[in-house]
């Protein structure tokens, strides 16, 4: 749920939200999610100082009953 | 999404007033889009009330049990209406200052904001000393200098985002 929640809020802000996936990956820590976006996107979905991301964090966090981590990166790093 | 991809703004041709409440409702569809689509995944029961308010889209998602989207002080509810104004700058390319709650928190944080303002006036016009509140969001600052103006007093913010706060003015 929380990996569908991130790609609706994510493509929904973006040009390119076909480009958008979220990969979630159990670590030892916690949960990783990894949201992929189209290179163009990636400071859109970072925003300025970080704005961005530590909305999307803010958001996820409240609706996880774990801690959940959440990486951005470009989908050429793939 | 993609059905609010398909709506695109009602042209309008009757003047600059009637252009912007047709903008600003369709501010609120798009916000309405992204939203819903987040409470079904969620699987939050919500309805979705649309207005416009002092040249502003005001969507207000109500229902029981929302909490989990307005945090104990309203963090969330800020970070969530952060990513709203973005999804319909996306759609309308028009930054939006719409305003979003969620279960009533704004409302019922204004009332309480009021009491508060309503004290300090009080305080600051019996010592007449100026009062410093404590830190607050800019919602929370609007609402205590409108309602410090209404008392007939001044007020300003101090300090820096996110310990910025207002401090209510003698006479």
């Amino acid at each position: 749920m929380l990996a569908q929640a991130l790609e609706h809020l994510v493509a929904g802000i973006v040009e390119h939200p076909d480009d958008v996936v979220v990969r979630a990956r159990q670590q030892r820590r916690g949960r990783l999610l990894e949201v992929h976006v189209h290179p163009d996107d990636l400071g859109k979905v970072i925003g300025r100082s970080g704005r961005t991301a530590t909305a999307f964090r803010t958001v996820i966090g409240a609706l996880a009953d774990d801690r959940v981590r959440i990486d951005f990166v470009d989908v050429d790093e793939r | 999404m993609s059905e609010a991809e398909s709506g695109t703004a009602t042209p309008d041709t009757e003047g600059a007033a009637g252009r912007d409440v047709s903008q600003l409702e369709h501010e609120g569809d798009v916000a309405a889009d992204y939203l819903e689509g987040l409470l079904d995944i969620a699987d939050l029961d919500g309805d979705i009330d649309l207005d416009v308010e002092n040249d502003r889209a005001v969507v207000s998602v109500v229902g029981d049990g929302l909490e989990t989207l307005t945090g104990s002080n309203g963090e969330v509810l800020e970070a969530l209406q952060e990513l709203t104004r973005l999804a319909v700058l996306r759609e309308t390319g028009e930054r939006s200052r719409l305003m979003l709650d969620v279960g009533q928190f704004r409302a019922q944080r204004k009332s309480e904001l009021i009491d508060l303002a309503k004290q300090a006036v009080e305080t600051v016009r019996s010592t007449g000393e100026p009062e410093s509140l404590g830190a607050m969001t800019p919602f929370e600052r609007k609402v205590i200098h409108d309602a410090v103006g209404a008392a007939g007093l001044r007020s300003e913010s101090e300090g820096v985002e996110p310990r910025r706060y207002v401090v209510v003015l003698p006479a």
